[in-house]
């Protein structure tokens, strides 16, 4: 499906990651294969640090510090945000919405419609149509895209398929109107049939979580995890990736009527090194084009990884300047979507810690 | 076949790879070296495999076949 947007902008992006770091060399114990094949994975993948929250530590947490750093730093101001959207897989409740839940903490105004939506590693696109829809309502005229997942908290440390590439964050992304004339096109599809690619099968109503379901168990690939962990299909995600992703791309260059050559960055959801060094190859991108620098030095958190790739590469480029960027997100759902819009200059673009 | 019994040997840290050799009895054949050759399949030659068409895998002739049926298809 192809949506189309006019006048819309993101002014400000900021990311943030807890200051806990763990590495892989030192998890490797855990984990129940002989070292030499750990660290081949390591570096077929670029696996080296990640960033885990404490445990307890919530995504309302990482919200409110987020949006509060922005506040004292005078970069947003409270009373000006219409619309607070919560992109996430691991709220706080299943009810009250964990917007809710941070308007209150922030003592946010009445006049706002808090949303949170259930949406992965595609979250940073699809939140954005959501803000951008948003706008079209003369009412709204800033919104707040906010992206935060806790996934190390669900995921089992004594799965090497998925716990080496964890991490866990948030991020800001303010999104208003654009004074300039602007145009923004978004393709995107979904695939509900390849939902158990992606899932965390228990802790839901379906499922619920009992002392059963927390019992790691290794279901013949050496991994151990129970069924309240994070479970992925690799090598199924691997080909839906190389596969879907490279014509998401082509169908939003191609309404957009724009070349491969005219898109300054390929800015896409970071699942691992190998996989984006594939796609980049896939699509005849230059890899220098496409970066894949997250997941070594952060972990894949899901939807924030895109923010975090322009906080930790296009800082300077995105304050002082314009850039063409196509994003990309693809993940659980199975979702997958592709954005192309002229990023900059942005008021912020920064990346800071949770303590 | 040739080249694609090198590729497999590079992906298996092997001096060499014959056609009728078992692929899983190589100690470097795990769910990385699957990944890597499901990921030179897609690159070199246009086929994805899922890893549980590694199933119906023994030997590296076996993965050669298998790969030649789905380009036709």
């Amino acid at each position: 499906m192809n949506f189309k947007f006019c006048n819309k902008r993101i002014s400000g992006v900021l990311a943030v990651v807890p200051a806990n770091e763990r590495s892989f060399v030192e998890e490797m114990k855990n984990y129940n294969f002989p070292e030499a094949r750990s660290l081949k994975l390591k570096e077929v993948m670029g696996y080296d640090t990640h960033r885990m929250v404490q445990p307890n530590v919530c995504v309302s947490d990482l919200g409110v510090f987020a949006l509060k750093n922005l506040f004292n730093r005078g970069l947003l101001k409270p009373e000006d945000i219409d619309a607070l959207i919560l992109v996430t897989q691991t709220p706080d409740y299943f009810m009250p919405p964990t917007s809710n839940v941070i308007q209150g903490k922030l003592n946010l105004k009445q006049d706002l419609l808090c949303l949170d939506i259930s949406q992965g590693c595609a979250g940073y696109v699809i939140g954005l149509i959501q803000a951008f829809m948003l706008l079209e309502q003369d009412s709204v005229r800033k919104v707040v895209l906010l992206n935060a997942d806790v996934l190390s908290r669900r995921t089992s440390p004594k799965d090497r398929n998925i716990y080496p590439l964890i991490g866990d964050a948030a991020s800001v992304t303010v999104v208003e109107r654009d004074p300039q004339e602007s145009v923004i096109h978004a393709s995107f599809k979904m695939d509900g049939v390849r939902h158990e690619s992606l899932i965390i099968p228990a802790g839901g109503f379906k499922l619920p979580s009992t002392p059963d379901t927390a019992i790691l168990v290794d279901v013949g690939d050496n991994n151990m995890r129970g069924q309240d962990h994070l479970c992925m299909d690799g090598s199924a995600v691997f080909n839906f990736v190389q596969v879907e992703v490279p014509q998401i791309i082509e169908t939003v260059l191609a309404s957009a009527n724009a070349t491969m050559d005219s898109v300054d960055w390929f800015l896409c959801h970071q699942p691992n090194r190998f996989m984006l060094e594939k796609l980049a190859d896939k699509m005849k991108v230059p890899r220098s084009k496409m970066p894949s620098n997250v997941v070594g030095r952060f972990g894949n958190s899901g939807a924030t990884t895109l923010p975090i790739a322009m906080a930790i590469n296009l800082t300077e480029a995105l304050k002082t300047g314009t850039q063409r960027a196509c994003l990309a997100g693809f993940g659980v759902g199975l979702t997958w979507a592709a954005m192309l819009m002229q990023i900059g200059k942005l008021d912020f673009c920064d990346l800071i810690d949770y303590p | 076949m040739n080249e694609f019994l090198v590729k497999l040997a590079g992906i298996l840290e092997a001096e060499a790879v014959k056609d009728a050799d078992d692929l899983k009895a190589f100690p470097q054949w795990d769910s990385l070296a699957v990944l890597s050759v499901i990921a030179m399949l897609d690159s070199d030659y246009g086929v994805n495999l899922h890893a549980s068409d590694f199933q119906q895998v023994t030997t590296a002739a076996d993965l050669w076949n298998l790969v030649q049926s789905k380009k036709r298809s």
